[in-house]
């Protein structure tokens, strides 16, 4: 059966969708979601929290900037009583130290630090500690911050980027439809075949 | 001789029995719980200590009348004929010794508590009464319903060997210390705390319990209490934990002057020990889980750590902390049976309540918390330039107003209109215009 050539993603984009994207996140080391507001950065940590926790584990997320929608999330999938979530009132320096606590407590299937989308300088060595505390744990264990703030630490680096909004009605928009957005691995210490230059996976998120 | 006291509180309120128990125990050190008000005392030797039988009987009624509870005493040779008397007496009701069979031979065969099928076989041969059940031939009923029927035959005729199932009160998890001279830091107070828990902790071990809840009264050097509670993640029975549990909880609220005196109560749970699946994903040991969240607390505050409920409301950004439990492991399938085809429950340690439908790739909303005030300028009615904190630009794309109301019926209700809009910079953000002007309630991410 032939396929419409216009429901295929440009050349070079990756075909398996977000699913793709969320296997490439290794159990026991860190990685890293970077992106500006709006990029679909936080969607894509929402997704791997969700994903995590329909498959019975238990995730925490430390909330540095008290920004985390429960309603979103449930819509996502995520079973929020699975969720511990940790609210950290827009003080970063508490929520570091609370990411490296979890990190360090087995058991989790998944520890996301979220920074927030202003961006602040993490401590010099916080990516290195983060990514021993991580290596002693089979968790998923994600940062995400507007700019790369882990260093050389992190085994996978997501960037993610804006590439239109979608609205909903036409010529006169009644709403707001979703976000999407293009994510590419920077770097992957276990799959480098990831980081391969313009591979890139495109995500619609809606809303 | 065996003599049998009946305590029945017709109207089964269960919420005095506990009182009952205590009245009971109070006049005999042998009582049994009998159900839905009923409570059994042995009498026996209690004679000499009490006076007779009408005096014992006298003082329980007394007693329980204290409690603003119609109670009726039937003393006798058996528990049977105690309850007999008890319920189809008055207030009190003595039956002689020895005279037991008489006084059951027209209570009904119910007074036996007969299961369903019993009672059905013993109605097709035309028995209603206990002395109806008494005079037949036990060799028959041996034949008939084997050791069963001979044994209803002793009941019905008030002949009950069984000793009383005793029932010994809860134990109550409670310890204290005094300290005169007062302790006016929280070191030595967390020392203090963790030898009482290490205390109570052992006692809980004994028992095979756990604790859900720990809970502290302190008694202040200024004449007031301080009190307060926590609850760990799971129950636990390690002193290090609780006492590292409470140490945080005493450090994030303090006591507001020198500690006098101090008690510890730990609320006692049987925890199952039930082994893990194999198909069950690991679990954060209780133990390790409750230091991690105490030392939690104390970086970012209790109220800032737990599971997010949402609330049964309109209102934006309506949700509720709750504490943070760890789910309970779920019992193997019978082997053979949901084992090769275990079904989807099974499968999910947690319970599908409180589940998201899972709509896939999801656009997340990062909330300002509290919304942050913005300037805006309109353009033919519509927000057509944005300036705030951290965030300015020109609105390039947007829709709305959509607006949001309820709890009219309230002191608080709740109206807004909502856009939602996109910036030159790619920003794609939530607006919503009320009576105190334009707020930024979320950004899209």
């Amino acid at each position: 059966m032939a396929t419409s050539t216009e429901s295929l993603p440009p050349p070079g984009w990756d075909r398996e969708g977000l699913d793709g994207l969320l296997n490439a996140f290794p159990e026991g080391r860190l990685s890293e979601i970077v992106g500006p507001r709006s990029s679909g950065g936080g969607s894509l940590l929402l997704a791997l929290l969700a994903r995590a926790a329909s498959r019975g584990g238990l995730v925490a997320l430390v909330d540095g900037a008290d920004a985390f929608d429960p309603e979103t999330a449930a819509r996502a999938g995520l079973d929020l009583r699975a969720l511990l979530w940790v609210r950290c009132g827009g003080r970063l320096p508490p929520a570091w130290s609370a990411a490296d606590l979890l990190a360090r407590c087995p058991g989790f299937a998944a520890v996301a630090l979220d920074l927030g989308t202003a961006g602040s300088a993490a401590p010099p060595s916080f990516g290195v500690r983060l990514q021993r505390a991580a290596a002693g744990n089979p968790a998923v264990v994600v940062v995400r911050a507007p700019r790369h703030v882990t260093g050389s630490a992190a085994a996978l680096v997501v960037s993610v980027r804006r590439v239109r909004a979608c609205w909903i009605g036409a010529p006169r928009r009644i709403r707001l439809g979703g976000l999407v957005s293009e994510a590419r691995v920077l770097r992957s210490r276990f799959d480098p075949r990831l980081a391969t230059p313009g591979r890139a996976w495109l995500i619609e998120w809606r809303t | 001789m065996t003599r049998i006291a009946c305590l029945f509180i017709p109207g089964d309120d269960e919420r005095i029995k506990p009182a009952l128990l205590e009245i009971a125990l109070r006049h005999s050190p042998s009582v049994e719980d009998g159900g839905p008000g009923i409570v059994y005392l042995d009498l026996g030797g209690l004679e000499r200590l009490w006076g007779g039988e009408e005096e014992i009987a006298r003082r329980l009624h007394r007693a329980a009348r204290e409690l603003d509870a119609a109670a009726r005493i039937g003393i006798a040779g058996s528990r049977a004929g105690a309850r007999f008397a008890a319920r189809a007496g008055g207030d009190v009701t003595i039956v002689p010794p020895g005279l037991d069979a008489r006084q059951l031979g027209l209570a009904p065969l119910a007074l036996l508590g007969l299961g369903p099928e019993m009672a059905a076989r013993l109605g097709r041969w035309g028995i209603r009464t206990l002395g109806e059940l008494a005079d037949l031939p036990v060799s028959g009923l041996a034949e008939r319903l084997g050791n069963e029927g001979p044994r209803l035959q002793r009941l019905a005729r008030g002949e009950d060997a069984t000793p009383l199932r005793l029932w010994t009160p809860p134990p109550v998890f409670e310890e204290s210390a005094d300290c005169s001279w007062g302790v006016e830091t929280l070191e030595p107070l967390g020392d203090l705390v963790a030898g009482l828990a290490e205390m109570l902790c052992a006692r809980l071990r004994r028992h095979e319990l756990s604790a859900d809840t720990f809970e502290w009264t302190c008694r202040l050097a200024d004449r007031t209490t301080h009190q307060g509670d926590c609850a760990p993640a799971a129950p636990l029975a390690d002193s290090a934990a609780a006492a590292a549990l409470l140490r945080a909880s005493l450090e994030a609220r303090p006591p507001r002057a020198a500690v006098e005196a101090i008690t510890l109560r730990a609320r006692p749970v049987r925890v199952g020990n039930v082994q893990p699946r194999f198909d069950e994903p690991p679990r954060p040991s209780p133990r390790l889980l409750t230091a991690a969240l105490a030392r939690l607390s104390v970086l970012v505050g209790a109220r800032g750590i737990g599971s997010p409920v949402i609330l049964d409301t309109h209102r934006p950004d309506a949700v509720r902390m709750t504490p943070f439990l760890l789910p309970s492991p779920q019992p193997s399938p019978q082997r053979g049976e949901g084992a090769r085809n275990p079904s989807k429950e099974n499968r999910n340690p947690l319970p599908h309540r409180g589940r998201g439908q899972g709509e896939g790739a999801i656009l997340a909303v990062r909330r300002m918390r509290p919304p942050r005030s913005v300037e805006v300028i309109l353009a033919a009615g519509a927000p057509a330039h944005l300036r705030a904190a951290g965030l300015a630009g020109r609105i390039i794309a947007g829709a709305g107003p959509w607006r949001v109301s309820g709890e009219w019926w309230t002191e608080a209700p709740f109206v807004q209109d909502e856009w939602d809009v996109e910036l030159d910079d790619g920003t794609l953000c939530r607006l919503v215009r009320d009576g105190r002007g334009w707020r930024l309630e979320a950004v899209y991410d």
